[in-house]
């Protein structure tokens, strides 16, 4: 899978160091920014009412 | 396809699902209080500047009485800040506002106040609910609490100073009684003006609730100063 992406990203091994960086920090934000928020409330942690809104 | 491949694609498959959990972790123990504390920081903001311009429409000439009254009896608005809460026992920096309405969103800025609830200071319960874990601990030290505590809330004109009248109790997340106007099992037979925290029980688990139950014991203008319990 990663070896996959490597040898599908342009450049040399420099550059391909530097584009894989990107995408791992891209994956990172996309991550923090929609996929925890939408899967954080799934967890118990925010049942504190006692009406169950 | 050779077993090499197939050994190597299921390790990388583990590696990943492993550092999408460490991920995960850091999200919901570290970044949610990073954003939580930034989202209270900006209500107690907005309050405070809506405030300012209030009291400055009061000193100022001619209409000076009317945002003065329409502060007290506007209606909450569903999500936005009306007050702000001190704890001394939680310490002594400890302040998180009081949004109105207890939807998820809200709670992830500050405390939730139960929309069919008394208003701050009224007869009645004043209800708030805040989270225990996460989203910036705001009440994380709320089994420390006991009877003589205050709780001291102001909403711009007013200091209202409760007082704890017993040790947190533990009950169900369905005992919508302990937000009654008079709350159940909490001691109190009369009417009177009381206030009502909830949070979750256990720390991280969501099979209980803790609440604690006050009284409201003092009133002064925000002219006065500070009252006497977050003095030092």
């Amino acid at each position: 899978m990663y070896g996959w992406i490597w040898r599908h990203l342009p450049g040399n091994a420099w550059v391909k160091a530097l584009l894989s960086l990107v995408l791992a920090l891209a994956v990172v934000y996309v991550l923090f920014q929609y996929v925890f928020p939408w899967a954080e409330p799934l967890l118990p942690f925010n049942d504190v009412t006692v009406d169950g809104q | 396809m050779p077993v090499r491949v197939i050994v190597r694609t299921f390790s990388e498959l583990c590696i990943t699902v492993g550092t999408l959990i460490v991920l995960f972790v850091v999200y919901v123990l570290f970044w949610t209080g990073v954003r939580a504390d930034r989202a209270m920081d900006r209500q107690i903001d907005r309050l405070q500047d809506r405030w300012a311009e209030q009291s400055l429409g009061a000193d100022g000439k001619g209409d000076g009485d009317a945002p003065l009254l329409a502060r007290n009896d506007a209606p909450y608005k569903d999500g936005d800040p009306f007050a702000v809460m001190y704890v001394p026992r939680f310490g002594f920096t400890w302040n998180k506002p009081v949004l109105q309405g207890t939807a998820t969103g809200t709670l992830k800025k500050g405390l939730g106040h139960y929309a069919r609830t008394a208003r701050l200071g009224q007869k009645g319960n004043f209800a708030v609910a805040g989270h225990r874990r996460t989203h910036g601990d705001p009440f994380k030290d709320f089994p420390e609490l006991r009877p003589g505590d205050a709780v001291v809330l102001t909403d711009g004109t007013t200091w209202f100073t409760y007082r704890i009248d017993r040790e947190p109790y533990r009950t169900l997340p369905g005992d919508t009684g302990v937000i009654d106007p008079v709350p159940r099992k909490s001691g109190y037979r009369e009417p009177g003006r009381y206030l009502t925290l909830t949070t979750c029980e256990p720390e991280w688990g969501h099979s209980h609730r803790l609440i604690a139950w006050a009284r409201l014991d003092a009133t002064q203008p925000v002219e006065a100063g500070k009252p006497g319990a977050l003095r030092r």
